[in-house]
């Protein structure tokens, strides 16, 4: 059919569709018909989608190309410098979609914060640090947290446009170069440091930048005038490390020794529920975590994996791939989409259909947008509350860290006190003991995780 | 109204963006897409009606599409990770939400109008929010509960374990001198073009921001050099 014609079919869509007003959808109209399929017609074809295209089984391999193998041509060619995972990061080896694998470096780490994160769940990259400690990490050395780093800037980019690949491009090699050289300012040599990539938005965007640059010699050529100028390049080369690594993925790796050498509390009674922020396995869908024991192999491992690891029941629900409504832009200037979506199709949902303790997240928007937006609800009369948290913070909770001065959860609006008495940890006194610590810290007596003067390039 | 021609140019522009043909391969109209979209269960638009569009080159329903639907994409990828050609509807309304701030569109400016706050933290700071801007005065619906610790916010913030989140007008404290090489991507790279194009006064107000900021990054590379 021509595109007039198509243009001009006209026809009714369902109300409730898209579109209602009998025009069709622009240039596609009466030729989408109902499909009146029965109850149990309908439940098989979304069987056919839950297992075929969730997984994209028939998007096999071959049809898809590693980029990685693209990424060692062109560091053999002279164009670029591969930031190497070592054998002294001590890498555990995990699968992602199509069996393909990856390594996932546990320490030697450079800390790439989350502007969400950092700035309203402190509890998400203190419980990570801790948890480096409890392993007996020291800082400066298998891992470092320090200034020298800007945001990703993709929140900003999918909310606004405002941004290009360009812009994003240099963002990540300039970051990236630094933790490339940070080691040199605690007597590493280049490289010591490999990037951990705390917030899912900026993975799932580094994954794509990645891609972009190694496919495409305009933009390395282009980023690396501003690279050379900021003298962020390594004899005139680029930076781009061998895989972009998601601290999930870390907390995936760890998962068995967080169990079996840290967890004092049992959560055999605990009922957890999984969202798994889009971004992480959405983006470049092929890197993402994968484990044929974890969810029939279906869906990414990420998250679940360590709620079964540490012992607490993991409950599905029919949403579970849905997005949190988070929308970058639609959590500050349309608030009404971001708050619907979020209690229809994920807080009410966990809750009846679960009946869960808690909902897991690995991501920063996801767990701000479901943690913030349950209050609301109750002016249509639905009262769904549930307690949010990032699977990191789970784990700390689970290992004795402290609720407030490590799991910082006193900056969470959603029911956490339910979930901290149900592990049998006296909200009321856990947060009488903080109080009493306040008063420390306005006396200037603060507890750190590692040595301030790091953060500065300073030594331990 | 734009003429045809103008809505021509606008697409090929679409369609000259390297990564193009990498976020559209074919489509069926099969309608995974919109079927998994969360912003097609509230807004009048369709991740398949998008790629449709593009994939027919009907030049002046894109830019349409552009005037307002773009701005409904709540860039999940959901579309993405599902369409059986591997296209990304959600990326094809990123290149389409780019040339539409290149241009001006009035849509984008008054999509746009809410974020300048955000604008401001990120081109300036490097970082996109801030402690100061979660509080509960901004977030009448987030409830009464937001934070289950009364207190000053720098000394909640200095009760952090970790050095560099004890601040309140960053989410982390992010040294002089890489704000300062943002300011220098910001500028190398169009970006601060795009804020002028869109929201001038914002612009002026960043522009004498950055001048200061450089100011005192380099006074303070001159104390070093005497020390």
């Amino acid at each position: 059919m021509a595109n007039d014609d198509i243009r001009n079919a006209g026809g009714n869509m369902n109300p409730g569709f898209s579109n209602t007003d009998g025009q069709g959808i622009a240039g596609h109209g009466s030729f989408f018909q109902p499909t009146d399929l029965s109850p149990e017609e309908a439940q098989a074809a979304t069987e056919w989608v839950r297992k075929e295209v969730d997984k994209r089984r028939y998007q096999n391999e071959e049809r898809v190309e590693d980029i990685r193998e693209h990424m060692w041509e062109l560091e053999k060619e002279g164009e670029i410098i591969v930031h190497r995972i070592t054998d002294d990061m001590e890498p555990k080896e995990v699968e992602m979609l199509y069996g393909w694998k990856k390594r996932i470096p546990t320490k030697q780490l450079w800390h790439h914060k989350s502007c969400g994160q950092c700035g309203n769940i402190p509890g998400y990259p203190a419980s990570l640090l801790w948890f480096m400690n409890k392993f007996g990490f020291e800082p400066g050395k298998d891992y470092l947290d320090e200034t020298d780093q800007t945001s990703c800037t993709a929140w900003n980019y999918h909310g606004s446009g405002i941004g290009n690949v360009e812009s994003l491009a240099a963002v990540f090699l300039r970051n990236f170069h630094q933790a490339y050289v940070s080691g040199q300012q605690h007597g590493h040599d280049a490289g010591h440091f490999f990037p951990l990539v705390h917030c899912g938005t900026s993975f799932g965007n580094y994954k794509e930048i990645r891609q972009y640059l190694i496919e495409s010699a305009e933009l390395r050529e282009k980023v690396t005038k501003i690279l050379d100028k900021l003298g962020r390049t390594v004899d005139g080369k680029l930076v781009i490390p061998e895989e972009i690594v998601h601290y999930s993925e870390w907390v995936h790796v760890m998962r068995h020794r967080i169990a079996s050498e840290l967890q004092t509390i049992d959560m055999s009674n605990i009922r957890t529920t999984m969202h798994v922020a889009c971004h992480y396995y959405k983006m470049i869908h092929e890197d993402a975590v994968y484990d044929p024991d974890v969810l029939g192999g279906n869906r990414t491992a990420i998250g679940t994996a360590l709620a079964q690891a540490l012992g607490s029941q993991v409950i599905d629900y029919s949403t579970w791939y849905d997005c949190c409504g988070f929308g970058f832009r639609h959590i500050i200037s349309e608030r009404e989409f971001t708050r619907s979506f979020t209690i229809d199709r994920k807080i009410k949902v966990a809750q009846e259909e679960a009946q869960a303790d808690v909902m897991l997240g690995n991501d920063t928007g996801c767990i701000t947008t479901m943690d913030k937006n349950q209050w609301i609800g109750k002016a249509h009369d639905q009262n769904y509350q549930m307690p949010i948290i990032s699977d990191v913070q789970f784990a700390a909770l689970a290992c004795g860290a402290d609720p407030f001065k490590i799991v910082q959860l006193q900056w969470h609006a959603s029911p956490v006190e339910e979930l901290v008495e149900k592990m049998g940890i006296s909200w009321a006194e856990s947060k009488a003991n903080f109080e009493a610590y306040l008063k420390e810290v306005e006396q200037g007596n603060i507890e750190y995780l590692y040595n301030p003067e790091l953060a500065y390039g300073g030594t331990n | 109204m734009a003429t045809y021609a103008e809505m021509q140019d606008i697409f090929n522009e679409i369609s000259q963006d390297f990564r193009y043909d990498h976020e559209l391969n074919g489509c069926l109209n099969c309608g995974i897409c919109t079927a998994t979209c969360p912003s097609a269960h509230f807004y009048d638009y369709s991740p398949r009606e998008i790629v449709q569009l593009l994939w027919t080159e009907n030049v002046e329903q894109v830019y349409n599409a552009m005037q307002e639907k773009i701005w409904a994409c709540a860039q999940c990828m959901t579309c993405a990770a599902r369409c059986p050609f591997r296209n990304s509807p959600g990326g094809l309304v990123m290149i389409m939400r780019e040339v539409a701030i290149k241009h001006g569109f009035e849509s984008a400016k008054q999509v746009l109008r809410p974020f300048g706050r955000v604008m401001l933290k990120l081109i300036t700071t490097g970082n996109q929010l801030s402690p100061d801007m979660i509080q509960p005065d901004a977030f009448p619906d987030w409830g009464p509960n937001i934070q289950k610790v009364e207190g000053d916010l720098q000394t909640l913030r200095n009760a952090i374990p970790v050095k560099t989140l004890q601040t309140v007008e960053t989410a982390w404290e992010v040294s002089l001198k890489t704000s300062v090489e943002m300011y220098t991507i910001w500028e190398m790279t169009g970006v601060l073009a795009s804020l002028e194009t869109m929201d001038e006064n914002l612009y002026d107000v960043i522009e004498d921001f950055i001048d200061e900021k450089r100011e005192d990054y380099e006074d303070w590379l001159e104390e070093q050099e005497e020390d």
